[in-house]
């Protein structure tokens, strides 16, 4: 805003558009050729000089992806596991976000840094207990074997966002509501939950993203075909002498849509969940 | 935000529930535990326990048995081993270097785009739409997408720039896994510094402008120290990121040529669950979080911002 008031625009506009372009051009152009190859035939795919548009479109890979390599298992897989742990997320995340930012129980400030510590830690620390631990419980290569983890690595970030949330809500609605008679889990669900949407929804599409693209648990806890992921499932296709870019392309573009339409949709609490701790400073 | 519920929170408990003020305090506690009980179980059970395990782990005597593994004994030798190890020294090399200039092109490209989205008149949110996917994107297909890019006879970067074997020599493959991990995540630094940008007080400026101030001495005075929170945070989530860099080279490299991009997260990977030596393995996982939790005290207090202390 403030800048409009300076002098020289239109030479500025220009220069600030074609800025803007190469932006575009360097987030974009590995995008296109990763759909663009998506569709060409398997010899086109090694074309020396390479083909900048697929010719002719083939959806060959698609075909190979879906039928000869099971991608559609990783899919089923990788959607029961994300869903699931984001449901769990969002629920255990509101009820502690609630206690956290509205009871008058002890301990807060130091659960609330534990929480910001734990989220910290990387994966590889934990990864061999982890294993040992599933192994004795025979959860390796099983749903639970990544609910669990995701479930837990992704609720410290869930329960800040929801807590500072919940913070923002004025206090006198839930009042209103208790003298009315309804109970804590009735007053969070009915009156809380409402205002807090805007936290749940960042809270829910990062949690989302993580699981969706989650690599080093998946590949350690869930190596069985029937229980691959899909990063696991890209990562492991072919053999160790031929990798099938084309094959891998296909399954790429149909792993990066829901992503990438979910994130449209709501890149507005994407955007809000990635500069909260700015905010809040 | 908070301060919203402040004056509330002091106000006399007359509109609370009937009853005595403590008795309702201490339920109101009670049910404030009650409710964070699940998380919190879970979150210790495979955090905190898992963490403990490994520090015991990485200092016993570990032998792998048919059933799993079993702890026999105190002991440093892991330590002393991993400590005296040349692969190591080098995956910490490679790691610190490599999260040191990721960090520091993406800062510097990140706020360049920024700065240049800020006066875009139109559209802004259609590129805000654009740069979230980079972010939304599975590591291991940036990994393979580079890959083929990367490939040493068709791939597009050695026809453009005549490159042969990128990924078979190791200073162009260490180069190559930082431009794909570049290209992924600049965006998400770009982001965070607009909104932070977008935040700034607009008459500040104007009053710099009275004062004759170009628009460098500006940027350094005025935008720099400004962003500085916002810049702390992007640097905090990247470090921790690149620290604990695993996806992009155990799909791109393998962590080679020879061991030239095996970071700390694929050492540890390896030792435990290639080689077995969970002991080592677990010697390397720990340093690894210790570093990384000094990174981010030694970032924050660069920046200095204390984290989490507001509204509590």
């Amino acid at each position: 805003m403030r800048r409009r008031k300076r002098a020289g625009w239109h030479r500025v506009i220009n220069g600030i558009n074609i800025a803007t372009l190469v932006v575009v051009i360097f987030v974009a152009a590995p995008l296109y050729w990763l759909i663009a190859s998506s569709f060409k035939t398997p010899s086109a795919m090694g074309a020396y000089p390479p083909q900048l548009f697929p010719n002719p479109i083939s959806t060959a890979n698609y075909h190979q992806a879906f039928v000869q390599y099971d991608f559609w298992i990783y899919f089923r897989n990788s959607l029961i596991v994300t869903l699931v742990a984001t449901a769990l997320v969002l629920i255990f995340g509101t009820l502690a976000g609630y206690a956290l930012a509205r009871t008058p129980m002890r301990g807060k400030f130091s659960t609330m840094v534990t929480l910001l510590m734990i989220s910290l830690f990387p994966a590889i620390a934990v990864i061999a207990p982890l294993y040992t631990l599933l192994k004795d419980l025979g959860w390796l290569n099983s749903y639970q074997a990544l609910i669990i983890p995701y479930t837990a690595f992704n609720l410290p970030f869930a329960i800040w966002i929801l807590r500072n949330y919940m913070l923002g809500i004025p206090k006198e609605m839930e009042e209103t509501g208790r003298i009315d008679g309804a109970g804590p889990l009735r007053t969070i669900w009915s009156i809380v939950l409402p205002m807090a949407l805007p936290g749940v929804f960042t809270a829910g599409i990062f949690c989302f993203t993580a699981c969706w693209t989650e690599f080093l648990m998946a590949l350690t806890f869930n190596i069985a075909n029937n229980y691959k992921t899909i990063p696991v499932g890209i990562a492991t296709f072919g053999t160790a002498m031929e990798v099938p870019y084309g094959t891998i392309f296909a399954a790429s573009v149909v792993a990066v849509v829901p992503i990438g339409i979910l994130v449209f949709i709501f890149r507005k609490f994407v955007i809000s969940g990635l500069t909260s701790g700015a905010v809040k400073g | 935000m908070s301060t919203i519920s402040t004056p509330v929170e002091k106000a006399p408990a007359t509109t609370r529930l009937v009853g005595r003020p403590d008795v309702n305090r201490k339920r109101m506690a009670r049910l404030g535990w009650a409710f964070s009980a699940p998380a919190l179980i879970i979150i210790a059970a495979v955090t905190i326990f898992p963490i403990l395990y490994s520090v015991a782990m990485s200092l016993s005597n570990v032998t792998v048995t048919g059933s799993g593994i079993s702890l026999n004994g105190f002991t440093w030798a892991n330590y002393s081993l991993v400590l005296q190890n040349s692969t190591w020294h080098y995956a910490l090399g490679f790691t610190v270097i490599y999260t040191f200039i990721t960090v520091v092109v993406e800062l510097i490209l990140g706020t360049m785009i920024a700065l240049v989205l800020e006066r875009l008149a139109a559209g802004r949110g259609w590129m805000m739409a654009l740069l979230l996917l980079p972010w939304s994107m599975i590591t291991v297909i940036n990994a393979e997408l580079w890959g083929y890019i990367y490939e040493g006879t068709y791939g597009v970067a050695t026809y453009l720039f005549g490159v042969q074997n990128i990924l078979g020599t190791s200073t162009p493959a260490i180069i190559g896994l930082m431009i794909a991990d570049i290209w992924k995540t600049t965006p998400f630094v770009a982001i965070i510094v607009l909104a932070g940008l977008v935040m700034l007080p607009g008459d500040i400026y104007e009053a710099a402008e009275v004062d004759g101030s170009s628009g460098w001495s500006t940027f350094w005075r005025i935008t720099v120290p400004l962003l500085r929170p916002t810049l702390a945070l992007a640097v905090l989530f990247r470090v921790l990121q690149a620290f604990g860099l695993f996806d992009l080279p155990f799909v791109l490299t393998s962590g080679g040529p020879g061991t030239s991009t095996t970071s700390l997260a694929i050492l540890g990977y390896d030792a435990m669950f290639k080689n077995l030596a969970f002991g080592p393995g677990a010697a390397v996982a720990v340093t690894t979080a210790l570093l990384v939790l000094l990174g981010c005290l030694i970032s924050l207090r660069t920046f200095k911002v204390q984290v989490g202390k507001e509204g509590m």
